[in-house]
């Protein structure tokens, strides 16, 4: 599994660096949101289509994204033009179009490793004040990445234990047994980022096994 | 060299793990065997102070675990049974970097580090490949590697070989001969122990037996007959 | 209680603090991305995702479980499909429903908070399970939906109660997940005892 919506390309969209597309972006969003008037909205669309051009990510490759969109802009202008009439459903439905083509678009041209850059070089004045520590965050996004692939095999492996035994998987019964192995597992990995030295090792730690728990694992649960 | 641990007493929520350990570790490979839950993994714990005694104390190098943590885990690399849980980045190079960087690495300088560190183990073609695609020996490795390469002077491991097959625990077993640095060994694999300096057996929060492996492992296979 | 005293000691996090945020927030996008699941008499089949926000309230409690869905909610911005069917970037959170997503933050927040100051720590009663199902209803449903309605209502220029109508057609399912999330709690409460912080 790539967990990245990012389509690589040569376009100036991909050359340009993450700041000036997210700026780009949140002064759209704000305008689109503030604007109420069908003519102007258009020309928004208009550029956000024009940009997906530019960008040059061919659209076979964004298939899932804009069928999505394109249901979701039906939805919106049906159900507008059912409470409002037809000049507002054409605003809605200009301003949902625009705001989430602008969004592929920066989403598409923008590798993540990038975004992540940017997101530490937001932070660092935070981080001088004290507010947030990045390396924290940059630890914590690791972690989910590390851990979405390993958390959906674990589930795969109980569907399919229980569907051996001819069970049907409720909710709660899939669902008990991931939290109570990713707790489990959780104080192992702290165990291994301290040992490494990661960012929240303490520089004095607490007596006796901390908050560890020696508790057997249930491998399946009513 | 050297590791003094006097009077050591680990209690959880009151229960005691260990009860009163004297000690003093100075060979090169040192073994601890015992039973499940007695309390061998809280021993190689307090030795890179994951746990911290109760009473009594643990110094290594000269260094007290209880007032020098964060000293005592850059002295002593630590590697941990399941290597699913170790592995706590995404990309593979990207893991082995993480111990560099906490040490005030820059993040191209560690990943450089990183890499070199992955080739001279043979592992340099899994450097880009995501964490969770590797097999379990392949994981081990590459958690072995990413303690190593902040070159520890002490290596201890719990359990590394466990969860692995024949194939896999040979490659661990080679990796361990071959390190430079002391190891202290927590483990099942008695073979892995064999040609060990000294072999220590943990029963019931204390310690049995304390002697050369043959001796040790012979009185612990008779006690568990 | 236990619970009660934790709660008014300021906030240190620890590493394990900072994993189990990681871990919830994993959950949480990864309850979009396995196949969706058929309850009871609901006729249409439903993604776990927003179980994960009230579970991450009622396992982790109102900071941390609010900060796993910052997290997440970070990891849809810069453009990862970790939302259900995969779906993630600025696009989503731009578009109408946006407010929704960025309303789970509030929304685990809310559920921690009332199941700290209600819920016990190790085994439910009824009276625990009671509370925690108000906790998700509470933070679940109206706290995201008290984020997620008015930003509909600007993102499509409809009015407050055309964006709640057009809204409540979801709320038989997150009831349901609210039953879910509490029955979930109590098994791993009972396994597994968690002091919320």
């Amino acid at each position: 599994m790539t967990l990245s919506l990012y389509v690589p390309g040569e376009s100036p969209l991909h050359r340009l660096t993450p700041g000036p597309k997210l700026a780009g972006l949140a002064t759209a969003g704000l305008a689109l949101v503030l604007v109420d008037e069908p003519a102007i909205l258009a020309g928004f669309a208009a550029l956000a289509l024009a940009l997906l051009l530019l960008s040059r990510v061919p659209v076979s490759q964004l298939r899932g994204q804009l069928t999505t969109t394109a249901i979701l802009v039906a939805l919106v202008v049906a159900a507008s033009v059912w409470l409002d009439g037809w000049r507002e459903a054409a605003a809605a439905g200009l301003r949902v179009a625009a705001l989430v083509l602008l969004g592929i678009v920066v989403t598409a041209t923008t590798r993540v490793s990038d975004l992540l850059e940017t997101l530490e070089r937001l932070l660092a004045p935070l981080d001088r004040i004290g507010l947030v520590r990045s390396a924290d965050v940059a630890l914590a996004i690791a972690l989910v990445l590390r851990f979405v692939p390993e958390i959906l095999a674990e589930s795969r492996a109980i569907r399919e234990a229980r569907a051996a035994r001819g069970m049907r998987v409720g909710p709660v019964a899939l669902v008990v047994p991931l939290v109570v192995r990713t707790l489990v597992n959780a104080d192992a990995i702290a165990a291994a980022i301290e040992a490494r030295g990661g960012p929240r090792s303490p520089a004095e730690a607490s007596h006796g096994l901390q908050e560890s728990r020696k508790k057997a694992v249930p491998h399946e649960h009513p | 060299m050297h590791i003094l641990l006097e009077n050591v007493v680990v209690r959880a929520q009151d229960r005691p793990i260990l009860r009163g350990i004297d000690c003093v570790l100075t060979e090169r490979r040192i073994g601890i065997v015992g039973a499940n839950g007695s309390g061998k993994s809280t021993f190689a714990r307090l030795l890179n102070g994951l746990v911290l005694p109760d009473e009594g104390r643990v110094v290594v190098e000269g260094l007290d675990t209880t007032r020098d943590v964060k000293a005592v885990r850059r002295e002593v690399g630590f590697v941990f049974q399941n290597p699913d849980n170790q592995i706590v980045f995404p990309i593979v190079v990207e893991d082995v970097a993480f111990g560099l960087r906490n040490r005030g690495h820059s993040k191209s300088e560690a990943r450089e580090r990183a890499a070199a560190a992955l080739d001279a183990y043979g592992l340099g073609h899994l450097a880009e490949r995501a964490a969770h695609t590797l097999s379990g020996g392949e994981k081990q490795m590459v958690a072995l590697v990413s303690v190593l390469v902040t070159r520890p002077g002490i290596v201890v491991m719990d359990e590394p070989t466990t969860l692995l097959d024949l194939r896999n625990r040979n490659r661990i077993r080679d990796a361990v001969a071959a390190l430079e640095q002391p190891a202290i060994v927590v483990s099942h694999d008695l073979d892995l122990l064999s040609d060990f300096d000294r072999v220590l057996v943990v029963a019931d929060g204390r310690i049995a037996y304390d002697d050369r492996p043959e001796p040790a492992i012979r009185r612990y296979v008779e006690a568990f007959s | 209680m236990a619970c009660k005293r934790a709660a008014r000691k300021p906030f240190r996090m620890s590493t394990r603090d900072l994993v189990l945020i990681a871990l919830f927030a994993a959950i949480t996008a990864a309850m979009g991305l396995m196949p969706p699941i058929s309850v009871g008499f609901l006729p249409v089949p439903i993604t776990l995702q927003t179980l994960g926000v009230m579970l991450a309230g009622l396992m982790l409690g109102p900071v941390r479980g609010g900060l796993a869905l910052a997290l997440l909610v970070l990891l849809v911005a810069i453009g990862l499909p970790v939302l259900a069917g995969g779906r993630g970037g600025f696009g989503v959170l731009l578009g109408p429903t946006g407010g929704f997503i960025v309303g789970w933050i509030v929304g685990a927040f809310v559920t921690g908070l009332v199941a700290q100051r209600t819920t016990r720590v190790g085994s439910w009663g009824a009276r625990d399970l009671a509370f925690a199902l108000l906790a998700c209803l509470a933070g679940g449903v109206v706290a995201v939906y008290a984020i997620g309605i008015p930003w509909l209502a600007v993102v499509t220029g409809m009015d407050l109660v055309q964006a709640a109508a057009g809204s409540a057609v979801f709320l038989p399912g997150d009831a349901v997940k609210a039953i879910v999330a509490v029955l979930v709690a109590r098994g791993v409460q009972r396994a597994y005892p968690m002091k919320l912080r």
